[in-house]
């Protein structure tokens, strides 16, 4: 085959290396060595300030209260979509990760426009004003950050819930004693464990999470460790030394945990599928369970995706800010103002668009190659690639870039591609190469190995086998794949934020300086275009994955 | 087997890194072309801290002017330093406009920049805002005083201390200084000259006062009426506001305040000057400081009339020398931060 062989694997490891790997030793090589000798009085340095330790607190303190507030949305939400009748309605899965694929800092400002203090809720509500001092705190921030992150966990506890359902429930139900022991006793030690890698994750991706914390935790004074990684880097004085300390301590506590959902992801992992398909038994809920079913959608919709994209549309309609929610007072001149010809809002919107598409382009061939190569990864050295290849979902952003500038400023390299636009490529690249790898990946699992087989005794040429057989059959995971990296480039911040060269903003990055320097409003338009894209691109994908018959993917 | 796959790495390794250094030079040579040719394809790199139109604004005038194409990197005062600092080891920049002369001031002392004495127009210039030896001009300038919301205030404040009155609990913000070169200069001038100013800064902090992000974030918070007043506004983007309609005022307290000058400087390792310089008297020229009035900024050229806005005689001052002031700011800066956060 093609993708096999040493060539291919050296080949592999050093596109992932180069790109993925060396900027982390640039992190390490920056923070341990000074003039050449090993130094560790920066570590002690970090180690030594107080703000440090109060980070770390802030950091973990809000990690673990997000898994809280994610498990109390999402849990009751995985039961009604497999449990009630609700089970029946597809379409909820895809409004249900909209808040997931709304990029976070726009999520959290519309929040912050809607309940400060002559906010729009108390525009509409003037008798609420009390909420506004009890909604700036670590209370609103946890809600603003799980309601973003809770589709994730959703999903994950749905899809073993529906797993359970099979088999085991019917086992259950011959042998079994009463229904509640069949729960107690079987779902929930099944459940537990894909809830705790599921929490675990939650828990990294919260502290590798910026948006929020910059926008929201800012105003409460609430510093985590991406935000002090990004005031170091981008505040007067700057203290890049500081920065990569952080940004490796940060690296450290990530790949602790990271370690720790491996062991439990290996102990505890138990073989669900089996040979029955799930089958749906026709669902009879008793009508208080249906009203409640509904009315807890409806309030975690109204939440997630009502208040913070009424604020948006609002704010973006709006003609005197100051005149708040008036008949009269809204117009389309934020929209004309960024359509009329060459705008900032408009180029920067496009710019988005042309990194995230070539980004999608790249990856996808990038994560072909390496999905291939991996195939279910039983040797070591596919085992290897895999690894490295899923680095970036362990590593927070923000150290990737930090790690990326170190690297490209170096001055022993002869060129740099620091300050071009390559260089905004080639970050979004590596922060989301594992997406095509995974959905690449799971496509080419469900390729059963016997058309391999009967693909080599036909004798066609090995290129022929790819070109006709198992890219076509791939076609779809491809796609799914490029197609989330394109929605998750076009909202990524802080990459965007450190490493633009000049002249050149993104869709994120103009949104989040006009709310610095500039005007809100046309800001605000930039942002629904965006969401509004990126829910088109989501009903494709999930169009795209129903077709393919494959929507775990 | 191990020796030979470590070799096949080492070799591919080799490879790619002469593909990008490839790449890379090819990069270099075509911006060593560029320099050699015509004016007309020549490529500025300019970093400003600039009212965003405003700085929109000139770089499309020079555009037409001169023919030369710039390359621009807006962010705040705190931004372009850090930036500036982080590409220390391969600097793009030509010219930098900063918020804060201190600032300026800092770098000339540090010898990241260059001298241009025979600036077109340079005697025109405002003395005060500017360096003597022509390393940085100041070219615009900005009144900080107290924006506030003409809807929710139903009394005018007169002076820094009113905000440390009961009435203004919790509807007080300042720019972040950190982010803000306008803020910090403000906290700087207003700590040497007011002999109060730490305790009124302290009575501030108990009345609620909040630390609200970049310029624009304070006074958008006053806009919307999250908060009543914004201590140390920029008085330019307060008069824009209210140019669109929004409610809101600026007043200057009687006791004097800030005025914070924005200045312009040719970078050390520049790699354009003569485009640089023409960047520099385009925005001396009358018709640069024409510009700058037009956003409702003071001109460093006091024979350019101001409109809608108050003159710079007509805003009480507190006396404040720039010259090597950075360190003291520096101090001020870090026992803000540590009073705040």
């Amino acid at each position: 085959m093609i993708m096999e062989g040493r060539l291919t694997f050296g080949f592999l490891l050093t596109i992932v290396v180069t790109f993925a790997i060396a900027p982390l030793i640039a992190i390490l090589g920056y923070t341990f060595l000074k003039d050449g000798q090993f130094d560790i009085s920066q570590i002690n340095r970090m180690l030594e300030a107080e703000r440090v330790w109060r980070t770390l607190g802030n950091s973990m303190l809000l990690g673990v209260l997000v898994i809280v507030g994610t498990t109390i949305i999402a849990f009751p939400m995985a039961l009604i979509r497999t449990k009630t009748s609700l089970y029946r309605y597809d379409w909820l899965d895809i409004i249900l990760t909209i808040p997931f694929m709304t990029p976070p800092y726009i999520g959290s400002m519309g929040w912050i426009l809607f309940m400060q203090h002559n906010g729009f809720l108390q525009q509409l509500f003037p008798s609420s004003a009390w909420l506004t001092k009890t909604f700036f705190s670590l209370f609103g921030m946890v809600m603003i950050m799980s309601l973003h992150l809770f589709p994730f966990l959703c999903l994950m506890l749905k899809n073993t819930l529906l797993r359970i359902n099979g088999s085991f429930l019917d086992a259950a139900l011959i042998f079994g004693r009463s229904p509640w022991r069949n729960w107690t006793k079987i779902v929930l030690p099944l459940v537990v464990s894909s809830y705790v890698l599921g929490s675990l994750l939650i828990f990294i991706k919260t502290l590798a999470e910026f948006g929020t914390p910059a926008t929201f935790g800012s105003r409460i004074g609430f510093q985590v460790f991406t935000t002090e990684i990004h005031t170091y880097l981008s505040r007067w004085p700057v203290d890049i030394s500081m920065a990569t300390s952080l940004s490796l301590f940060l690296l450290s506590v990530c790949l602790v945990i990271w370690y720790i959902q491996n062991l439990i992801g290996r102990k505890h992992t138990y073989g669900v599928l089996s040979g029955k398909t799930p089958a749906m038994r026709e669902v009879r809920d008793k009508w208080y369970i249906k009203l409640g079913s509904w009315m807890f959608v409806g309030v975690v919709l109204l939440l997630s995706i009502g208040i913070p994209y009424f604020s948006i549309v609002v704010t973006s309609l709006q003609k005197v800010r100051g005149n708040g929610l008036q008949a009269g007072n809204f117009s389309f001149a934020s929209y004309q103002e960024m359509f009329t010809g060459g705008s900032a809002g408009l180029s920067a919107f496009l710019n988005s668009v042309m990194f995230s598409v070539i980004t999608a382009v790249v990856t996808a061939i990038i994560g072909l190659c390496i999905a291939l190569y991996i195939k279910k990864g039983e040797t070591k050295k596919q085992q290897v690639l895999d690894f490295f290849s899923l680095m970036p979902t362990i590593v927070p952003g923000i150290v990737f870039v930090v790690g990326l500038i170190m690297f490209w400023n170096a001055p022993w390299l002869p060129a740099t591609i620091y300050n071009t636009k390559t260089m905004v490529v080639v970050t979004y690249c590596i922060l989301f190469l594992p997406y095509s790898v995974q959905y690449t990946k799971s496509s080419l699992s469900q390729i059963d190995s016997s058309i391999f087989q009967s693909a080599a005794i036909f004798g066609r040429s090995k290129w022929d086998v790819y070109r006709q057989i198992i890219i076509p059959l791939l076609m779809q995971g491809i796609l799914a794949g490029m197609m989330m990296t394109f929605i998750i480039s076009m909202r990524e911040l802080v990459a965007g934020l450190l490493i633009l060269p000049p002249s050149v903003e993104t869709g994120a990055t103009f949104i989040y300086s006009q709310f610095e320097q500039g005007n809100v409003g046309v800001g605000m338009a930039v942002a629904v275009i965006t969401v509004v894209m990126t829910v088109i691109f989501m009903f494709l994908l999930g169009w795209l994955q129903k077709r393919g018959g494959h929507e775990n993917a | 087997m191990k020796r030979r796959g470590l070799k096949l790495f080492a070799t591919a390794g080799i490879l790619l890194t002469l593909a990008l250094a490839g790449c890379g030079n090819k990069e270099v040579e075509k911006t060593e072309k560029v320099s050699a040719q015509p004016k007309e394809e020549q490529i500025l790199t300019v970093y400003s801290a600039g009212p965003d139109g405003l700085a929109a604004n000139i770089q499309q005038a020079f555009e037409e002017k001169t023919g030369i194409k710039v390359e621009m990197f807006q962010g705040t005062t705190g931004k372009i330093l850090s930036r500036l600092e982080a590409e220390k080891n391969n600097p793009v920049a030509d010219v930098v406009v900063l918020a804060s002369v201190a600032s300026m001031d800092g770098l000339k002392e540090t010898s990241q920049l260059q001298s241009y004495q025979d600036a077109k127009q340079a005697e025109k210039i405002n003395s005060d805002w500017s360096d003597a030896e022509g390393y940085y001009y100041g070219y615009s300038a900005s009144a900080l005083g107290i924006a506030y919301n003409t809807k929710n205030t139903q009394e005018v404040p007169t002076d820094w201390s009113d905000l440390a009155k009961e009435q203004w609990q919790n509807k007080i913000n300042i720019p972040d200084p950190s982010l803000s070169g306008s803020a910090v200069d403000f906290l700087y001038g207003y700590a040497l000259a007011e002999k109060n100013a730490w305790k009124t800064m302290g009575l501030w902090k108990n009345n609620g006062l909040q630390v609200n992000g970049a310029n624009k974030e304070a006074l958008d918070a006053v806009i919307t009426g999250d908060k009543n007043a914004t201590i140390a506004g920029v008085d330019y983007m307060a008069y824009k506001a209210k140019a669109d309609g929004e409610p809101v005022e600026i007043m200057y307290p009687k006791s004097g305040t800030v005025v914070s000058p924005r200045a312009v400087g040719i970078l050390k390792d520049a790699k354009h000057i003569e485009a640089a310089k023409e960047y520099v008297d385009f925005l001396l020229s009358d018709e640069g400081q024409k510009l700058v009035t037009d956003a409702y900024l003071l001109p460093g050229n006091k024979e350019i009339p101001v409109k809608n806005r108050a003159a710079l005689d007509e805003v009480p001052q507190l006396t404040v020398n720039w010259k090597g002031a950075e360190a003291d700011q520096l101090e001020i800066l870090t026992k803000f931060n540590d009073m705040f956060r």
